[in-house]
């Protein structure tokens, strides 16, 4: 199915009526080609055409349609008429001098290969005087010169005066029938069904984050132990595709997998490419919105709120709701490439699991925060902050969420529980953390983080435990279930500590006690009753009126609280969410109400 | 009576597509060849073949993805001749050298009722036709095998229950999908060569119908 969707892309793709997004023909690709030799008809060199564009690091050479590259592994395979200097020059960069003059001299077989009419072309012709006349030394007063010997750049040459590269002229094109791979019988192709001769070796599928830099393969058997039926060293034969469909199935994924291509997101360590079987915008630009990754965060929500309103306004019904939408995720290992998940669903089931995964997420939040954040940033709080990434380092994301996350999006069902596992340690760990420069506390339960806990706590009741009441997105003051109750109760005991001593504190109950009172409750909330007395009583003395205010709130939590439940000795994972979310529900009802006394000052972000 | 009907559910199965064979990725359905191995563990002799004619999917397609150590390389023959002729103190092959991860996406919660046809083709087979039916039908309403059935890959043990009356048993999944062209089975004409044969599958209502399938060569 996969491999059939990729053929199914490419072939729409062909036939696309814009020429700068068309995939190119079967036998020739889309190939970077920094510098450009051009000659004379008579071989005389010119100079060298240096083509790539932007500075620095970031110079991208220009892209030309060049005949298809051979697969280059430890031998020595030439292309034709573009390659490495080593290959095209024989100007030895890396100091193999015997190496070097095979590579050369197979390059210059391949020009001689070609057919007689070919090699007949005026192109051909001056190449030929430059090797026999010239040769690199003529080039090695060129300012560019050193820079290919030291990096050995892929290049090509071009007649003076031509728009196209020699290996683009029409006689050469028309000519060139590319190697054939002899010796096999024709089986059939399992993804178009029609006899060919098995393809041997699959081309590389490049732009797999944490792959190989060389490419990867997914039809792969380069070990013995993966062989089957005895078809050993015949590597093609385990899985019969033809040419045809390789090269359409390998060039529509390494278009899609493109860097900058809007067909990507990276989950983790997945690269995750997605496609709808009919071009649509709208969920396309949609779905990688729900990810993240694009630079800009404001574009990001329009797209997502626009995608929202197409759900609710009922534009996915019908026809085009009908068109299936595919996503991929494939995950490095060295030379291989392994399918992390695969989804294929109607779009109409996307767009409602988008509008789904948003509303399990919908927490009530300050001004700052994202009203629809994206996975990546969700997925970063729970991971263990570093030096370099203060807000939680995804490399260090376990691989098993990554699966787990997209499979609970697309298909609707529940989050992987790790995650809740992650959350609460991620915000037992930063309990007492403080911003480095200011020396204010830093929120450990985030806004993404209890986004987190609400989505897979939501989720997880609505199979598991449904008579459990909902968790709402603002303070629930009717919800009476004991954990959310005594997450509330933290709360209020924290902000009559912090007022009570006017927030000039540096340590208060949330610094050394958050982590135990969600876990073992019974152990630590009689000594943060009794604080909470005594703070009671300094605020009575200094604030009356506020003072009056926490009773009142305290009194009522303390009614709904059930005494033969209301502190139990340990409490399950679950329960350690609730209370978190209580905790969070109550705190942002502190800062939420702008008529209030209370005020946003001495809490940081 | 030569058609049977056994319902087969398991945990996890891995239908493993022939491409994805290294990085394991599941077909979303049950193979003919494995609905096949299923009914010749219960019971299978030279002289019957069974064929596989209708494959339901009870259970909606779910998937999982695990990671797992293997190893690389097998034991060369030679090496294993050398040992037998004496030249060779130590056969063996160590796991440490030889391990490389490999991933799988298996499909979870898995259950079909599979239809198939006992056909004779010995001799004793084409006599006697009613003793084989008559074999399957005690062993498999008692549960007997000869090895357990798997659902693709030997780990992935499968259970399995004979259906006496399939028009009584709950409606296959309602679901219509385009699986594009999955593996029938394998030809073992040439036995050093086996081919592999695929088929167009076509889900219709959750059911595959085996009978109309188009087979390549």
């Amino acid at each position: 199915m996969i491999l059939q969707a990729l053929y199914d892309y490419y072939q729409r793709k062909r036939e696309d009526p814009d020429p700068a997004r068309h995939l190119p023909a079967f036998g020739l690709e889309n190939k970077e080609i920094p510098f450009i030799i051009e000659l004379t008809a008579e071989g005389r060199p010119l100079g060298i055409i240096d083509t790539r564009q932007g500075d620095g690091k970031k110079k991208q050479a220009q892209r030309y349609l060049v005949p298809k590259g051979v697969k280059k592994a430890s031998g020595v395979a030439a292309n034709l008429l573009w390659d490495t200097a080593e290959y095209a020059l024989g100007i030895d960069a890396r100091g193999k001098p015997e190496r070097v003059v095979e590579q050369h001299a197979a390059f210059r077989l391949r020009i001689a290969e070609l057919p007689e009419a070919a090699r007949l072309d005026s192109g051909i012709q001056a190449l030929e005087s430059f090797y026999a006349d010239y040769g690199w030394s003529a080039l090695a007063d060129d300012p560019v010169w050193a820079e290919i010997v030291e990096k050995n750049p892929i290049i090509t040459f071009r007649l003076q005066g031509d728009g196209d590269l020699i290996c683009q002229r029409p006689l050469v094109v028309a000519n060139d029938d590319g190697k054939a791979e002899g010796g096999a019988e024709a089986s059939t192709c399992l993804i178009t069904g029609v006899l060919a001769v098995p393809e041997r070796l699959e081309t590389a599928i490049k732009g797999v984050w944490g792959a190989q830099p060389s490419g990867a393969n997914i039809i792969s058997f380069n070990a013995r132990a993966f062989e089957s039926y005895g078809k050993t060293e015949r590597q093609g034969e385990n899985a019969p595709v033809s040419p045809a469909a390789a090269f359409a199935y390998t060039t529509a994924l390494n278009h899609l997998l493109d860097k900058g291509s809007r067909h990507r997101v990276q989950v983790g360590d997945a690269s995750t490419v997605f496609w709808a079987q009919k071009d649509d915008a709208e969920i396309e630009e949609g779905f990688a919105a729900v990810f993240g990754g694009q630079d800009d965060p404001d574009a990001q929500t329009e797209h997502i709120r626009a995608l929202l309103d197409a759900v609710q306004s009922g534009r996915f019904d019908g026809g085009r709701g009908d068109n299936r939408f595919y996503v991929l995720g494939l995950a490095p290992n060295a030379a291989r490439i392994s399918v992390r998940f695969w989804q294929s669903e109607p779009i109409h089931l996307i767009a409602k699991r988008t509008q789904d995964w948003f509303k399990d997420l919908e927490l009530i939040r300050s001004e700052y925060d994202p009203p629809y954040p994206a996975l990546k940033r969700l997925l970063a709080s729970i991971c263990l902050p570093t030096k370099d990434r203060p807000f939680g380092d995804m490399d260090r994301l376990p691989e098993v969420i990554v699966g787990g996350v997209m499979r609970a999006i697309l298909v609707g069902g529940e989050l992987p529980a790790l995650i809740l596992n992650s959350a609460l340690q991620r915000c037992r760990a930063d309990q007492a953390r403080k911003d480095p420069t200011s020396g204010k506390p830093v929120r450990h339960v985030s806004y993404l983080r209890a986004a987190l806990i609400k989505a897979v706590l939501s989720r997880h009741f609505r199979v598991h435990a449904p008579q459990r009441k909902e968790i709402s997105v603002s303070l629930d003051r009717s919800n009476t279930d004991s954990s959310y109750l005594r997450g509330r109760l933290f709360a209020l005991y924290e902000r009559v500590q912090e007022i009570a001593a006017d927030r000039e504190l540096n340590r208060t109950i949330r610094d050394s006690f958050f982590g135990a009172a969600m876990a073992t409750p019974r152990a630590v909330f009689p000594r943060l009753v009794r604080l909470n007395q005594q703070h009671l009583r300094d605020l009575r003395r200094s604030k009356a009126g506020t003072a009056g205010y926490f009773d009142k709130e305290l009194r009522a939590v303390n009614d709904a609280l059930d005494p033969k439940t209301a502190f139990p000795a340990a409490c399950a994972l679950q329960d350690q969410g609730v209370f978190t979310l209580g905790y969070y529900h109550q705190r942002q009802d502190f800062f939420s109400k702008s008529e209030s006394s209370q005020s946003t000052q001495g809490e940081s972000k | 009576m030569t058609s049977f009907c056994l319902e087969v559910s398991g945990d996890f199965a891995c239908f493993t597509r022939p491409e994805m064979k290294v990085e394991r990725v599941s077909y979303d359905v049950i193979t003919p060849s494995a609905a096949r191995s299923v009914f010749e563990a219960i019971l299978w002799k030279p002289a019957i073949r069974w064929e596989v004619r209708r494959i339901e999917v009870l259970n909606p397609i779910r998937w999982i993805s695990v990671r797992r150590n293997e190893v690389k390389s097998k034991i060369s023959v030679s090496n294993v001749k050398e040992a037998m002729n004496g030249t060779r103190d130590e056969l063996a092959m160590l796991i440490e050298d030889e391990r490389t991860q490999r991933a799988s996406l298996l499909l979870r919660d898995v259950a079909y009722r599979l239809h198939a046809d006992l056909l004779p083709v010995g001799d004793d087979a084409r006599a006697n036709p009613a003793k084989y039916r008559e074999m399957f039908q005690r062993r498999a309403e008692k549960g007997q095998c000869i090895n357990q059935p798997y659902l693709g890959c030997r780990e992935f043990a499968a259970r399995f229950r004979l259906v006496t009356d399939p028009a009584s048993e709950a409606p296959p999944l309602t679901e219509s999908r385009d699986l594009g062209w999955m593996l029938y089975d394998m030809d073992f004409a040439a036995v050093d060569d086996p081919k592999p044969r695929f088929f167009r599958a076509d889900l219709q209502n959750g059911v595959i119908d085996l009978t109309q399938a188009q087979v390549t060569a």
